[in-house]
């Protein structure tokens, strides 16, 4: 693949990689489906001896474009649109900086169909339950039954949006049609406040454990609960002014700046900055020399039982 | 059975009650509550203000409706900051595939409020363009900071006149071929895309953020280390910002008081046009109801605790 | 039709709202129905979106590319992508018990994705954060012990110094020094850190009274990072119910006598 003519910005032309649309493009899409095809079928008959190492050899090479475009040394200020490498390092990155895209995209796309086992096991789960008439068997019906309506109209709302209003007649309610209501419906009136409404629950189970489990029965428990305390008081700004305003005329009155510093809010900013940001600081950084430990023994395929 | 018993076997069904009539009540009361923002708000503000009129801003929108009490009032507040500021534009998701669509209609609703008030009217491909959504944040932030335009290829805008075009035809984008060309990224989240964000590009634009309480405490630490510029936390962090639209940061004075003093980030004049309180002002009345609630539980929970161990000592 | 249309889809949401909350009072079977609805919606919108939001533009469209349309020339497809599509499949596989091993394949693909920017990431995130923890924790002057206030009293009120000239020289004198009162706050600070962050050393055994004390002291600061959590969360989650009650009792109340 040249890259140039791109960086360039030359128009990109047909070449063995791109063809325009037509016959030549569709037959070369079956040479690539019958490539994707032989090397699935070539990777199942690998020995089972082999076959950590296949993996382990997919893992490393799809993390290796990060690691070299980190590592390798890439000019700092170059514009890879217009300007062209000078040497043989400097092809290099800005091979690497190109290849950053392309790299995305097929994470992207993987993960797109990697989704696909997921709805296909729910699927599969459901139409079970369904099919042997087992406990609360109805409900999987109701959510079989969202499950396509959803996927329906969303599709179909899409293909009329994309593909049939030129003019962007759609943006206005009045030019919609019985799908596009549907969908709206469906997503915007039922599932998006479905959505809040589960998320708001935990409030509910929050005041309840409050209410029953959070106990004072150690240092750790006191501590724990005086920071959460002072948080909350801090975060409830009429009363913070009330105090506020208290210590200042006891401060104006008595002369003495020295009691500006028993304001809620200043001392909760003072515990804020000194204790919690470093404590959290603290938590973060062990679980982020955690996660870079786990990542290179992965990528590296020193992790025991790792991707296999 | 003392009452401290009985209050330790109240059925939480009870409590669940309390808490939806305590909050039902507040919602009728919205009021104008004096505080004092948070040095974190005051700094997002600060940050968002003294950009140079006419600035093109990347927000990345990564919160839906299950999020709305809080992320809902960001969005308002930032889109009538950036307007209000003539800036330009883009915005797009790369955390949730229905995040886009929740910003639109959102945008939609804050154009017509400014049609209604007299102001401009911000126009789709010539002030603002809709990216949508890019699946994979880790891939997609990597790519915008090693070449914003790959990574932008393709995607076109809609224009006033129905018609589509590439976005870096649109004035948005016409001058912008990396992601330093633009003056701030803003995120506004309720997971660790913001994290992401800032691994991947807080060295090469100025951040800023709009976060959910949730994540709140682990961006602070962004924040203090200068890794993010500003960031406004939760619902309290939406009413801080209404405040300094309304107020500034030592502009507006009461008996030689300043509304909200300034700290490092120096005075900020307060927002002349549009509107600045809106849905902080209505529920941040109702949240000191709910965390007053939630102090007294765990107070006389504590003390019919006390009170019991007490009995059974004196029993024995 | 459309205000007949507003009022129906608030409704709508009311009632599933109520739906799920009904699991508060008890388990029902009101409560299981509305979850189902929406389970199978959020799936099928997964669906929607990972077509419209990323294989259709990310591989369809380049590898299709593009006829040449009005003043927009043709784009050329790239076939290759093509290959990716039996890759990504390779995932079906896991249900299969003969060459489930393959399905490893994608999974492996992705995990060394992340794997590989995390080297990147860790410096990106943790450099400019480590250095902003080593603060100053040695004073400059011990006279005065406390930073100087830029507050006066004045008539028996606290307001800012009104001298602009007083006001700066105090500013001058906060940024050139480093106060006693400073110093120690910036030395709980990196005692905070340190002793919290030794929490997380499990690579050796912590011997000894001053270790061990160090560890205990440090899962006391985890408590406060805790508690900060806490509060911060008991704040985001209030925030969602008083949203959900102002749907019920405002939006959709407003709805209703606007569209009767």
């Amino acid at each position: 693949m040249n890259l140039f003519p791109m960086m360039l910005g030359q128009v990109v032309e047909e070449s063995f990689w791109k063809r325009l649309p037509g016959p030549a493009l569709y037959g070369f899409l079956v040479l690539g489906l019958l490539f994707g095809i032989g090397l699935c079928f070539a990777l199942s008959r690998v020995p089972s001896n082999m076959r950590r190492w296949v993996i382990v050899s997919f893992t490393f090479l799809a993390g290796l474009p990060y690691v070299a475009a980190y590592l390798w040394p890439i000019p700092v200020a170059a514009d890879f649109q217009t300007e062209i490498p000078r040497n043989g390092v400097e092809s290099v990155g800005f091979f690497l900086n190109q290849a950053m895209d392309p790299v995305g995209t097929i994470t992207n796309i993987i993960q797109g169909f990697l989704l696909g086992v997921g709805f296909y096991s729910l699927v599969r789960i459901h139409l079970t339950k369904v099919k042997r008439k087992q406990e609360n068997w109805g409900f999987s019906i109701v959510l079989l039954t969202c499950f396509v309506l959803m996927a329906g109209f969303g599709l179909r709302d899409w293909q009329i949006r994309t593909f049939m209003d030129d003019t962007g007649a759609l943006n206005v309610r009045d030019n919609w049609t019985f799908v596009n209501y549907a969908q709206d419906f469906l997503f915007e009136g039922l599932y998006q406040q479905m959505d809040s409404a589960m998320f708001s629950m935990i409030a509910f189970f929050i005041l309840s454990a409050a209410y029953r489990a959070f106990r004072v029965r150690s240092v750790e428990a006191t501590v724990m609960m005086a920071s959460a305390l002072i948080l909350m008081l801090n975060l409830m700004g009429a009363l913070t002014f009330a105090q506020g305003s208290a210590i200042n005329e006891l401060a104006g009155n008595t002369n003495n700046l020295f009691l500006l510093n028993f304001k809620i809010n200043t001392f909760a900013d003072w515990l804020r900055s000194t204790m919690q940001i470093p404590a959290i600081r603290a938590i973060d950084f062990g679980v982020g020399l955690g996660a870079l430990a786990m990542g290179l023994r992965l990528w590296l395929g020193l992790e025991k039982g790792g991707v296999t | 059975m003392t009452i401290w018993e009985k209050m330790q076997k109240i059925d939480r069904r009870i409590l669940y009650g309390i808490l939806v009539v305590c909050v039902c009540i507040g919602l009728f009361f919205p009021s104008t509550i004096r505080t004092d923002p948070d040095p974190s708000s005051k700094s997002f503000y600060a940050a968002v203000q003294k950009l140079p009129k006419g600035s093109t801003i990347i927000v990345q929108t990564d919160w839906t409706n299950s999020t709305r009490g809080e992320s809902l009032g960001h969005f308002e507040n930032l889109m009538r900051l950036l307007m209000n500021g003539e800036h330009k534009f883009v915005f797009y998701s790369a955390a949730d595939p229905a995040a886009p669509q929740v910003a639109r209609t959102v945008l939609a609703r804050i154009v017509a409020e400014r049609k209604s008030q007299g102001l401009r009217e911000y126009k789709v491909g010539e002030d603002y363009v809709d990216l949508g959504f890019f699946p994979n944040a880790e891939a997609t932030n990597t790519s915008m900071g090693a070449n914003l335009k790959a990574a932008w290829a393709g995607r076109k805008s809609k224009t006033p006149s129905g018609t589509e075009i590439d976005i870096f035809k649109t004035p948005v984008l016409a001058n912008v071929n990396r992601i330093e060309d633009c003056q701030m990224m803003i995120v506004i989240t309720a997971s660790q895309s913001i994290d992401i964000a800032v691994q991947r590009l807080a060295q090469k634009i100025d951040i800023t953020a709009l976060v959910t309480g949730v994540v709140g405490p682990t961006v602070l630490p962004f924040y203090q280390s200068d890794q993010i510029k500003g960031v406004a936390v939760g619902l309290k962090g939406v009413y801080d910002i209404e405040y300094l639209m309304e107020y500034g940061i030592d502009d507006v004075k009461i008996e030689g008081q300043p509304y909200a003093t300034a700290g490092k980030e120096g005075p900020v004049p307060k927002t002349e046009i549009g509107t600045r309180f809106s849905r902080g002002r209505q529920y941040y009345g109702t949240l000191h109801v709910a965390l007053t609630l939630l102090i007294l539980a765990v107070v006389m929970g504590n003390v019919a605790m006390f009170a019991a161990r007490r009995r059974k000592g004196e029993k024995v | 039709m459309n205000l007949n249309y507003d009022v129906i889809k608030i409704t709508a949401g009311v009632i599933a709202t109520i739906g799920l909350y009904s699991i508060l009072y008890k388990e029902n079977r009101f409560y299981r129905l509305f979850e189902h609805i929406f389970l199978g919606l959020a799936a099928g919108y997964t669906i929607v979106a990972t077509w419209k939001d990323t294989l259709y533009p990310q591989w369809w469209q380049k590898m299709m590319g593009q006829v040449a349309e009005g003043d927009n020339p043709a784009v050329p497809g790239y076939w290759v992508y093509a290959a990716l599509l039996p890759i990504g499949l390779l995932a079906y596989l896991v249900f299969n018990r003969k060459h489930n091993w393959m399905s490893k394949i994608p999974i492996g693909v992705i995990l060394g994705l992340w794997s590989g920017q995390q080297v990147q990431v860790w410096w990106n995130t943790w450099g400019p954060q480590i250095f902003a923890s080593m603060q100053p924790i040695i004073p400059t002057t011990f006279s005065p012990l406390a930073v100087p206030s830029r507050m006066e009293v004045v008539g028996g009120q606290v307001l800012p110094i009104a001298d602009a000239d007083r006001l700066a020289a105090v500013q001058q004198q906060i940024t050139n020094n480093l106060y006693l009162t400073q110093a120690l706050t910036n030395f709980i600070f990196v005692i905070t850190f340190l002793s919290a962050f030794s929490y997380f050393i499990f690579s050796f055994e912590l011997k000894g009274k001053l270790m061990t004390g160090v560890n205990k002291f440090g899962r006391w600061m985890l408590m406060i990072g805790f508690g900060a959590i806490f509060g911060s969360t008991v704040m985001a989650r209030f925030a969602l119910v008083i949203d959900r009650m102002a749907y019920i009792v405002i939006e959709w109340v407003q709805a209703l006598t606007r569209g009767v």
